[in-house]
């Protein structure tokens, strides 16, 4: 049952089948205009079918309130906005819907707009927040309809989730224009006929320009000749033809600061469209460090060529300008032993003798040096080298004396490798256990196991055997333990054995017992041919 | 060395080795005359003078000033007039790059200079051992 009472105060009674949520007491004052129905067709159609129904389904939430701020209707949207029951409407303040904060502010609004009530449509530009029960706020949009006899009807949309993508966007555009303004390189935008639209702070750095100095200007400002003579053309010829030149490519180009310097850049350059416009974003990257190190670098590279090409000459140069006066010094040596014989004593001969041995000892130096010199610089094609077969033919070549033995233990593997190399190894490691035998029966034996992922080989002599204190100094160029009067030696093979073992990713070291002999070790990687092959 | 061969041709710059080449020639009773020149263009214009006589075996040094063993070889092989005389090589070049060119410009020996001179004689002896069996062209 509801009381309606219009302009005329007459009241009319209402049945209803759905209930009135504000209390049925206070009624409903009627104006005639409300919601289209004439104040008699209101009257009606509420008699047919109570017009709740239409608030109801709406989506934002409804009220109307009387001069006195308090609440007289709502609809069902209300209830689940502001989390309130229907029994807990009657008698509720607008004031009460607000976050306290604007209660104050409000009330005076409020009194303003008694006096000068006028439609208020949504979305008018002032935030507003509506008050849950709970005390929660939310923000919202707020209608405001006049009707008669100081009610007002207030629709309330909530707009949390349009706020809270507005925030979102907001984030995010500062955060892009955070990144733009916090960047390392400079970025540039222009328009479609050059003129410059952004520069962000790095390019402020680099170029020494502020933003207010070149916005609007051609960028072609920023570039050196022939550059910035060519950019407006370049521009054109993309415009009219759509050819790219560096647009969505980036190069390394040239570019100039406000006080004429240049400097090296690696720009990339991209096209956007932004709001029917065509922009252009350059990306600068300053790469002057970039090209210094890559200069150094070039520097050394020259260098380190030019070193490594005179030590080929110089190696060359020692072959040919250094024997030939010592072949000379030997050959006369020689000469005055033959010719003036008569003329020399027993001490003159004996000089000249040590001359032309000290001759043949510089020629060997000479020739280990070239050697050495070889291994790694001149690469020989590989082969399959049957080891065997191999140490047969070094065995052969060195014709150990008789009272030395050399055994090859059980079948030696077939490597991809250069044959001359190996063979170096091998030759120079027995040569040296035969030079050096003391024993009367001499005995050397070769071997070799397999060690996983390398060969490994052994040389083992029953020689005089070798001071760990030498271990490591043997293995250095020139270096011999023997007085070179006693035994003849270069001091080069040993130097020359590592140098090409560890050319192969190999190993080499000893094991020696002194008086009772000692035994070589080298490895080599079983794979060692391709990655030699490949380098 | 062949008696109907007129004259051997030394080209070498250092004046012991070329002491060195006299002496062992005279030690092997070699009794071609040698004739002596002290880098490859004076070899090239000897031997394009028609008044000179044309040597049966140049023993030819490749480092020397001016022009080198290379070099000469490079004109020398090119010039139908002397293409034909044999060529020996007498070096101190161990270098495998000599060696290959050399004989890719057609070389009928390569001798590296023993460091000693009872190994030159003997050197000398097989080169002249050598030259005395085979024929010469004309």
């Amino acid at each position: 049952m509801l009381l309606i009472y219009g302009k005329s105060g007459i009241y009319k009674r209402i049945r209803s089948p759905l209930s009135w949520r504000i209390g049925a007491s206070r009624g409903f004052k009627n104006n005639d205009g409300l919601l289209g129905y004439r104040g008699k067709d209101l009257v009606k159609g509420l008699a047919e079918k109570d017009p709740r129904w239409l608030f109801d389904s709406a989506a934002d939430a409804m009220f109307i309130a009387g001069p006195d701020g308090r609440l007289l209707f709502a609809n069902r949207a209300f209830e689940t906005l502001f989390g309130y029951a229907t029994e807990e409407l009657s008698g509720l303040s607008v004031e009460s819907l607000i976050p306290p904060r604007f209660r104050q502010t409000h009330l005076t609004q409020r009194a303003q707009y008694a006096e000068h009530p006028a439609s208020r449509v949504m979305g008018a530009g002032i935030e507003l927040y509506g008050l849950r029960k709970d005390g929660s706020e939310f923000a919202a949009d707020v209608s405001l309809s006049p009707l008669e006899d100081g009610l007002v009807l207030t629709a309330v949309h909530d707009i949390t989730r349009r706020k809270r993508a507005e925030e979102a966007l907001a984030e995010q555009s500062a955060r892009l224009r955070a990144i733009v303004d916090t960047a390392v390189d400079a970025i540039i935008t222009i328009d479609e006929r050059g003129m410059i639209d952004s520069f962000n702070p790095a390019a402020e750095r680099l170029f020494g320009y502020t933003p207010a100095e070149v916005q609007g200007k051609n960028v072609s400002l920023l570039m050196p000749a022939p550059y910035h003579e060519e950019h407006d053309g370049y521009l054109q010829h993309y415009r009219d033809t759509g050819e790219k030149r560096i647009i969505g490519i980036g190069r390394e180009v040239v570019a100039q600061r406000k006080d004429g310097t240049t400097f090296p850049i690696e720009l990339a350059v991209s096209e956007m469209r932004v709001g029917g416009r065509r922009l252009f974003t350059g990306l600068v990257h300053d790469i002057t460090q970039r090209k210094q190190a890559e200069a150094r670098q070039e520097k050394l590279i020259r260098e380190l060529e030019g070193a490594n090409e005179e030590l080929k000459n110089f190696a060359y140069v020692v072959s040919h300008d250094l024997k030939a006066p010592l072949r000379a010094i030997g050959s006369l040596a020689d000469w005055l032993v033959a010719d003036q014989a008569a003329k020399l004593d027993d001490e003159g001969r004996e000089y000249l003798r040590l001359i032309t041995q000290r001759v043949r000892r510089l020629d060997g130096l000479i020739d280990g040096i070239l050697q050495y010199s070889r291994v790694g610089r001149i690469r020989e094609t590989l082969a399959e080298v049957d080891l065997n077969q191999l140490l047969r033919e070094v065995i052969d070549l060195l014709a150990p004396p008789a009272h030395i033995a050399i055994t090859v233990a059980g079948a030696l593997p077939t490597i991809k490798t250069e044959k001359t190399r190996i063979q170096q190894v091998f030759q120079n490691l027995l040569s040296n256990a035969i030079k050096y035998l003391d024993k009367p029966q001499g005995e050397i034996r070769v071997d070799c196991t397999d060690a996983g992922e390398d060969w490994e080989f052994s040389v083992r002599d029953n020689g005089p055997g070798i001071e760990v204190r030498h271990h490591k100094r043997i293995f250095q160029l020139f270096q011999t333990l023997a007085p070179r009067d006693k035994v003849e030696s270069t001091g080069v093979g040993l130097a020359l054995v590592k140098k090409i073992v560890e050319m192969y990713g190999g190993r080499i070291w000893l094991e020696s017992k002194p008086g009772e002999g000692s035994t070589f070790f080298f490895t080599l990687p079983k794979g060692v041919a391709i990655t030699i092959g490949e380098s | 060395m062949k008696t109907t061969c007129k004259s051997i041709m030394l080209v070498e710059d250092d004046q012991v080795d070329t002491m060195t080449v006299r002496r062992a020639l005279k030690e092997l009773h070699v009794t071609n005359p040698l004739q002596h020149l002290e880098n490859g263009e004076e070899a090239l214009s000897y031997l394009r003078n028609p008044a000179n006589p044309q040597p049966c075996l140049i023993l030819l040094d490749l480092n020397m000033p001016i022009m080198g063993g290379i070099e000469f070889l490079q004109i020398a092989k090119k010039d139908e007039a002397l293409k034909g005389i044999p060529v020996v090589v007498l070096t101190t070049s161990e270098e495998q790059e000599d060696k290959v060119e050399s004989f890719q410009l057609g070389v009928a020996g390569y001798m590296r200079k023993p460091v000693d001179y009872p190994n030159f004689v003997e050197m000398i002896r097989t080169i002249d051992a050598y030259w005395t069996i085979s024929e010469l062209p004309q």
